[in-house]
């Protein structure tokens, strides 16, 4: 090459050299690298992100999470796809507030083998419920046909405070069984309560305590 | 080295991009979704009554974490045809009804509280559709209606109705599937 036989103060005012087949092949790879890369991560991680929970605009309160946006215009599009995905209607902030909780007071996760109370405050409602889920989102099944207490019908101590016992074994008073094994969750939903606006500073002492028992084996 | 450079190059590429794919992929699943509570819902598009689709103390629905003391009822609409009217009767039991656009979440909520003598009258329609209501009303008689604008041309009427009492139940999926949806012709 002519190139070559320059002095080498005049080589770098020449164009580049151009591209081998190699250098292209190269180019090529990186190129479809960085497509893959983009498609699998941004699509892999939209998926994981709107599969589960709310991932953005929770509140925790006590043990107790709420997203006090899901049930407003101004809910966030990871929330939209979530609901998307999994079918959820979610409750206007209009109609009330949902609260999850998925660990005790303590932080640890609700299991099925221990017992627990929950109790004994409900913020002001007109109508609030209480549902045991089983890991799944579905309410529990179990052999005593109850999933949840009303507002309405869980019986009360003579301070108006209430207590609801999970566990496998019957207790007496407000008792939900425990399905056999797994992880559960609890929802109280609030129906058209004054907190569902200020849902964002919920006061825990105002939410039931989730105090874990016994645990079996 | 000057092939790690490249390397580096096309793998920040890469992540830029993957953000672009992640945002674009969020926002695009309300709209290709096909579990979504409206497009199960499209079938009753046509009904003029909601829908019951989860009914007290019974498991077997496809809703996420339902309430198992509520009635929930749903219509689906879609405002091609005309704005739609809501009208449910409320009853002893507590109601609640939310408008929710296709994609958008909910855009309307009131409970039996708001009811006028025991019932709950809506008109969902566009922005287009209310300006033309606007235009052709008699300005001395102005309508009563309560008008709500929906971000769509396509959502969800949803109807809850609580059941305190397991006695309550057929009764609460009752007042849930009686609630009226009708396309308004005027």
């Amino acid at each position: 090459m002519y190139v070559d036989r320059l002095p080498d103060a005049l080589k770098g005012a020449l164009p580049a050299p151009r591209r081998t087949a190699a250098g292209q092949a190269v180019n090529a790879a990186l190129i479809i690298y960085a497509l893959c890369l983009a498609a699998g991560l941004g699509l892999s991680s939209a998926y994981w992100m709107t599969g589960g929970d709310y991932p953005f605009g929770a509140v925790r309160a006590g043990s107790w999470t709420v997203w006090p946006k899901a049930g407003s215009r101004d809910a966030d599009p990871y929330t939209r796809a979530v609901n998307a995905r999994t079918g959820g209607i979610p409750l206007g902030i209009g109609e009330g507030l949902v609260l999850r909780a998925a660990a005790d007071d303590a932080g640890r996760a609700l299991d099925a083998r221990c017992t627990y109370r929950i109790g004994t405050t409900a913020p002001q409602a007109r109508y609030w419920s209480l549902t045991l889920y089983d890991g799944a989102g579905r309410p529990v099944d179990t052999a005593l046909k109850r999933s949840s207490f009303s507002s309405a019908e869980v019986l009360r101590g003579q301070d108006g405070g209430f207590t609801v016992a999970l566990s496998r074994e019957a207790e007496s008073g407000n008792w939900l069984m425990m399905p056999e094994s797994g992880e559960v969750s609890l929802v109280l939903r609030l129906y058209d309560t004054p907190a569902a606006s200020a849902a964002a500073a919920l006061d825990p002492r105002s939410l039931p305590s989730i105090v874990r028992g016994e645990c079996g084996p | 080295m000057r092939l790690l450079a490249r390397f580096v190059l096309a793998t920040v590429c890469g992540l830029v991009l993957a953000g672009l794919v992640h945002l674009s992929a969020v926002l695009a699943v309300p709209y290709l979704a096909e579990k979504d509570a409206f497009s199960r819902l499209r079938g009753t598009l046509s009904a003029d009554r909601s829908e019951i689709v989860a009914t007290p103390g019974d498991h077997g629905t496809w809703l996420p974490y339902p309430d198992p003391d509520v009635a929930l009822a749903t219509c689906a609409y879609t405002l091609d045809e005309g704005p739609v009217r809501v009208s449910a009767r409320t009853g002893p039991l507590f109601q609640s009804l939310s408008l929710h656009a296709r994609a958008g979440g909910v855009f309307f909520a009131i409970t039996d509280r708001a009811a006028v003598r025991g019932a709950l009258d809506l008109v969902v329609m566009t922005r287009r559709q209310l300006d033309e209501a606007l235009a052709s009303e008699d300005p001395d008689e102005p309508s009563r209606d309560v008008r709500i604008v929906s971000p769509g041309r396509e959502g969800l009427v949803v109807v809850r109705v609580l059941a305190a009492f397991a006695s309550q139940r057929e009764q609460a999926a009752e007042a849930a599937k009686s609630v009226s949806c009708t396309i308004d012709r005027e």
